[in-house]
């Protein structure tokens, strides 16, 4: 399996250049993509001179860090300065940002490889990738099926080991949905511990910045290399605990693994029985399981959309064809300038999310759902305060079903929001989780399962993803695609 | 206290109009011959919202996550970027400045 | 006025915006300087790039703490920041972050000639939109003054004439130029003022329908738009019609106000707390602190100077109006017996020297204040007289030397009586017609005789004494 730390010791030990490495993942995205559609922007040339970089260092017998080297993928959402930006999104065509997100600012100076910018829904609204503008990044176990979304890309080209490793970004489980869907790791961070400077803005008050990556050790390898205070960012605290990597491995005997009902409704029988084998299987690591009620995630769905809509008919304001990206080619003045950049430049998704953020927010009616979907939004932060009194980490499903078949998202919107009813409780409250494949469905498409804690326990929930992994590795499973490490 | 029924049925209902105000607010072109059909899909939508107004009303403030207060920075200059930068993604430009041409 | 708008009061409330003058913007680090080549004051932050954040620069805030506690406003322990949605191209995130819900300084007053106190509402503070040129239907915009920190002080609807209106905006200016926040150069910009008008028959209590007039620069301006306003809305009422709630503009070419808002511009903000920026919190220390670091203000020195020092009410205006005048009239002062004399030097002699209110303002002078303060001292110890302090404040104001660089011992040494009587005995020989004219009855030539006195004793003479004396002489 083509992990950080396979990869790290193949440099190390010389087994092959990092030149070699990186060429023979571009050559394999060149294989693949066409069918896979991960990437939507291959970066070859800035990918070859890191690698050149790199293998100097290694040459000169320098030491070289655990992320130096690796070839990666950054979602197409994070900005990186010179390297065309776009969310995917046809209005941001042609913008190349003229200064790094934090998190890139970090990885490059580690000399990570980066491959190029993958996937996603548009302005990272979706739940397939299907709202792409450059059409959907699909499924490395089954290309009829979808890879998920937002971070389609990035979980397609980590499942499809077209990229060792990758950042997305989890508004209301854009890190997870994917990641379950193709059977691979993804984290979303406690709010605050990973910089968004650089974060093209979808809902800034839920979005996180999270590695996608092989195995729960990659996981932790790169959450503690992007986790750190920033000043650029009001919202940052970075990340205060030890480095997650170090406890992975520390006994779970005695810690109580909860279970709330809730989450376990309407959910499909084949991912409720893998999630429960799961929970066997810690118990069988002498962790206790226990079971509680979680009423108020009655309401999460409707408050993410609200917040989240509100949020983003604000960030999304500032696209009207001025500063950068795209502009409409006939207009009558500024005003019907800026509205016919707009409606051509927005997908229907987006557009469907910043009028129902407009409502929400206008006059009249801000009380009714802004207001009272705040309110409500600290009374799911108290009931998981309470619920951690009675466990130390959460375990439920990360998405109700597995990989649906391409086309169906797009047809019923309200449809597509439930698939997010297991995953935007943590944005919500702010809180970490983190998703890890744990079995198949009889089709073969793969079932993720998440561990959530709370706030900057990061180090905990990668330890109980961590032992899981160690118990049911075969859940871990590489697809056809790709470097062959 | 308002009434929870009569409220939600208040707010509830969207018309022509709401899409066509807060489309002019969000700065977006509705064709007339779509303007039926994305009512309809807000009205979905909006009722779909409209759960929350029966939950139990709480005094659960939210003020942000982690309760963070006071960060500033300090009043220290730091260099601009040039004024090439600035203007290297602008779609028309002209004279140093960002530019929106009259094209009647 | 016409006659019929003695039956109206005019009713008229204050948006103020005030550039601070901080080193940087409000949520990056570059400059607020004013003027600059297009888009180079400039970054990813203020021009709204994708994923970029805010960060709320600290001294912003402390200024418009101060700001508060000027105008006697209670500092809020926790206020936040919000987001004022509206598209605009001057505007580069299509929302201008700004305090709705949770304003940083709440109420207050200021506290006018009359005695009327303008209660304000509160004062907030906000970042300034960048600027636009309109040239041949064509929009340039320029987001150099994008994001420079703003506060907005808020006034009820308290002022009732077009003197209170100037008065309002002179005094917020002067105290705001006190306590060293804002220029408030009105012709800059960094001082704006939109109005808030409407009339109602006087004696009734209802408001009548406001009309905004925006974005003056100007207090001739305000004055002139408030005038016009007032006017049209009485004629408009006259004549059976009603006012319509609108924003105006004010042209000063035609002195008319009209419509500024097109139907394309729908308002509703829909403000929402910003998520990018966390809660402000300021503690009753902190605001402590701040409050003892505030200069003593205008209007207070004003009254300590009438009570106090006994100055008459105008010298203590005319002292008061710039901080650096009032500074230096204190500085003089320090140990003096007559203060009253302090400010004539001030008013008299340094004011014909410094004649604009931009000089009067900066109130560099040549004569440092101690210098004054020594000149006046030896006045004070009977040392010099007064006509000899006059020359000599003049010398010192010619060559900023001090006072002693011009006086002698003998000149400073008072005379004796036998000096004083020889010198009356010669003035009245060398000026036998003055002599003559006095006899015949002309009070004033005695004056010429004892300025003969004054001059050949160097100013030292005592010329009450003098003129006894020499009255003695001619019998």
């Amino acid at each position: 399996m083509g992990t950080i730390s396979k990869i790290h010791e193949m440099l190390t030990t010389k087994q092959c250049s990092c030149e070699e490495l990186a060429k023979s993942y571009l050559d394999q995205i060149e294989k693949s993509n066409g069918e896979l559609n991960a990437y939507v922007n291959v970066t070859a040339d800035e990918a070859l001179a890191t690698a050149q970089t790199v293998d100097k260092k290694i040459a000169s017998g320098e030491t070289i860090g655990m992320l130096e080297g690796v070839p990666m993928t950054l979602k197409d959402n994070i900005s990186t300065k010179g390297i065309e930006t776009t969310c995917c999104s046809k209005i941001l065509t042609g913008y190349k940002p003229i200064y790094n997100a934090t998190v890139w600012d970090i990885l490059s100076k580690e000399n990570s490889v980066l491959l190029g910018k993958t996937n996603m829904d548009e302005f990272a609204m979706g739940s397939s990738c299907e709202t792409s503008y450059f059409k959907g990044a699909m499924n490395p176990f089954n290309t009829n099926h979808v890879s998920g979304g937002s971070s389609g890309g990035v979980a397609s080209a980590v499942g499809a080991n077209i990229a060792a490793f990758g950042l997305g970004s989890d508004t209301g489980g854009s890190i997870r949905q994917p990641a379950s869907f193709c059977g691979i790791v993804g984290l979303k961070p406690t709010y605050g511990a990973v910089s968004r400077y650089g974060l093209i803005a979808y809902a800034s008050s839920l979005d996180q910045i999270g590695p996608i990556t092989k195995s729960v050790e990659d996981a932790a390898i790169v959450f503690d290399a992007i986790s750190k205070y920033d000043d650029k960012d009001s919202t940052s605290k970075g990340y205060s605990g030890t480095s997650t990597y170090e406890t992975l491995n520390n006994d779970i005997k005695g810690m109580k693994i909860g279970i709330a009902k809730e989450y376990l409704d309407g959910i499909r029988d084949d991912v409720k029985e893998a999630v429960l084998a799961a929970a066997e299987v810690y118990r069988s690591l002498g962790a206790e399981i226990v079971y509680f009620d979680l009423p108020a995630l009655k309401y999460a769905l409707p408050v993410y959309y609200i917040i989240a809509c509100a949020e983003a008919s604000s960030n999304l304001g500032r696209y009207d064809g001025i500063r950068y990206g795209y502009k409409t080619e006939h207009y009558n003045g500024t005003h019907d300038m800026i509205c016919r950049t707009r409606s051509e430049g927005f997908g229907d998704e987006v557009k469907r999310r910043i009028l129902l953020g407009t409502y929400v927010l206008s006059a009249g009616y801000y009380d009714a759902y802004y207001k009272k979907a705040q309110n409500l939004r600290g009374t799911i932060v108290k009931a998981f305060d309470e619920a951690f009194e009675k466990c130390d980490v959460i375990l439920a499903p990360t998405v109700p079903m597995t990989a649906f078949e391409k086309g169906r998202a797009v047809s019923d919107p309200i449809e597509t929001y439930l698939t997010d009813i297991c995953t935007v409780p943590v944005n919500i409250a702010g809180l970490p989780g983190v998703s890890v494949p744990c079995g198949f469905n009889a089709k073969g498409m793969p079932i993720g399962m998440q561990i959530i804690g709370k706030s900057f326990s990061e180090a905990q929930i990668l330890n109980v993803a961590y032992k899981y992994q160690q118990a049911a590795g075969e859940n871990f499973k590489d697809t056809k695609w790709g470097v062959k490490l | 206290m308002t009434c929870p029924v009569l409220f939600e049925r208040l707010v509830s209902m969207v018309t022509r109009e709401d899409v066509e105000n807060i489309a002019l607010l969000s700065k977006l072109f509705v064709p007339e011959e779509e303007l039926d059909g994305l009512t309809k899909s807000m009205q979905e939508i909006i009722d779909f919202a409209d759960t929350i107004n029966n939950a139990p009303s709480a005094d659960d403030s939210f003020d942000n996550i982690n309760n963070l207060s006071n960060v500033f920075r300090e009043d220290e200059v730091i260099p601009s970027y040039s004024n090439e930068e600035i203007l290297s993604n602008a779609p028309e430009q002209a004279e140093d400045h960002f530019l929106v041409r009259n094209r009647e | 006025m016409g006659c019929k708008a003695v039956n109206y009061e005019l009713v008229a409330g204050f948006e103020t915006h005030i550039e601070l003058a901080t080193k940087t913007k409000i949520f990056c680090g570059c400059t607020t300087q004013f003027g600059g080549e297009p888009n180079t004051h400039c970054c990813p932050v203020c021009i709204g790039l994708p994923g970029t954040l805010p960060k709320l620069n600290r001294q912003a805030v402390r200024y418009a703490i101060m700001a508060g506690l000027a105008t006697h406003g209670e500092i809020a322990e926790i206020s936040k920041m919000d987001r004022k949605n509206y598209c605009y191209p001057d505007l580069s995130k299509a929302y201008q972050i700004s305090q709705l819900y949770a304003p940083l300084s709440i109420g207050g007053y200021v506290e006018l000639s009359n005695g009327r106190k303008i209660r304000l509402h509160h004062i907030h503070i906000e970042e300034d939109a960048g600027k636009l040129i309109h040239q041949h239907g064509d929009t340039y915009v320029d987001y150099n003054r994008g994001g420079v920190p703003l506060i907005e002080i808020v006034s009820e609807p308290d002022i009732r004439s077009i003197d209170e209106a100037r008065e309002y905006v002179e005094k917020l200016q002067q105290v705001m130029r006190y306590i060293g926040i804002s220029d408030c150069k009105m012709q800059e910009g960094s001082m704006r003022c939109d109005v808030n008008i409407s009339v109602r028959p006087v004696g009734s209590e209802k408001l009548g329908t406001r009309t905004e007039i925006k974005n003056m620069n100007s207090i001739n301006n305000i004055a002139k738009a408030m005038e016009y306003e007032f006017e049209r809305q009485v004629d408009l009422i006259e004549s059976g019609g009603q006012v319509v709630q609108e924003t105006l503009r004010y042209d000063d070419a035609t002195n008319t106000t009209s419509s500024m808002r097109s139907k394309e511009d729908a308002h509703d903000y829909r403000y929402f707390r910003d998520p990018d920026l966390v809660t402000i919190n300021v503690s009753k220390e902190e605001v402590e602190e701040i409050k003892s670091t505030l200069p003593e203000l205008p209007t207070e020195k004003c009254n300590r100077y009438v009570e106090e020092l006994s100055l008459p009410e105008k010298d203590a205006q005319l002292l008061t109006k710039y901080r650096n005048i009032s500074e230096y009239f204190d500085k003089a002062c320090v140990g003096v017996k007559s203060p009253k004399t302090v400010a004539n030097f001030i008013i008299g002699q340094i004011f014909s020297r410094v004649e604009t209110e931009a000089d009067k303002e900066v109130f560099a002078v040549a004569v440092s204040p101690e210098q004054l303060n020594e000149l006046v001292k030896l006045l004070d110890s009977g040392k010099i007289r007064n006509n000899l302090a006059k020359s000599t404040l003049e010398k010192m104001l010619d060559s900023g030397k001090g006072a002693l660089e011009f006086l002698d011992e003998s000149d400073m040494g008072g005379l004796d009586e036998n000096t004083l009587n020889e010198l009356c005995r010669q003035a009245v020989e060398s000026n036998p017609k003055a002599v003559e004219d006095y006899k015949n009855g002309k009070e004033k030539a005695i004056k010429a005789i004892v300025g003969n006195v004054m001059k050949n004793s160097r100013g030292k003479a005592d010329a009450a004494l003098a003129e006894s004396k020499i009255k003695e002489l001619i019998g």
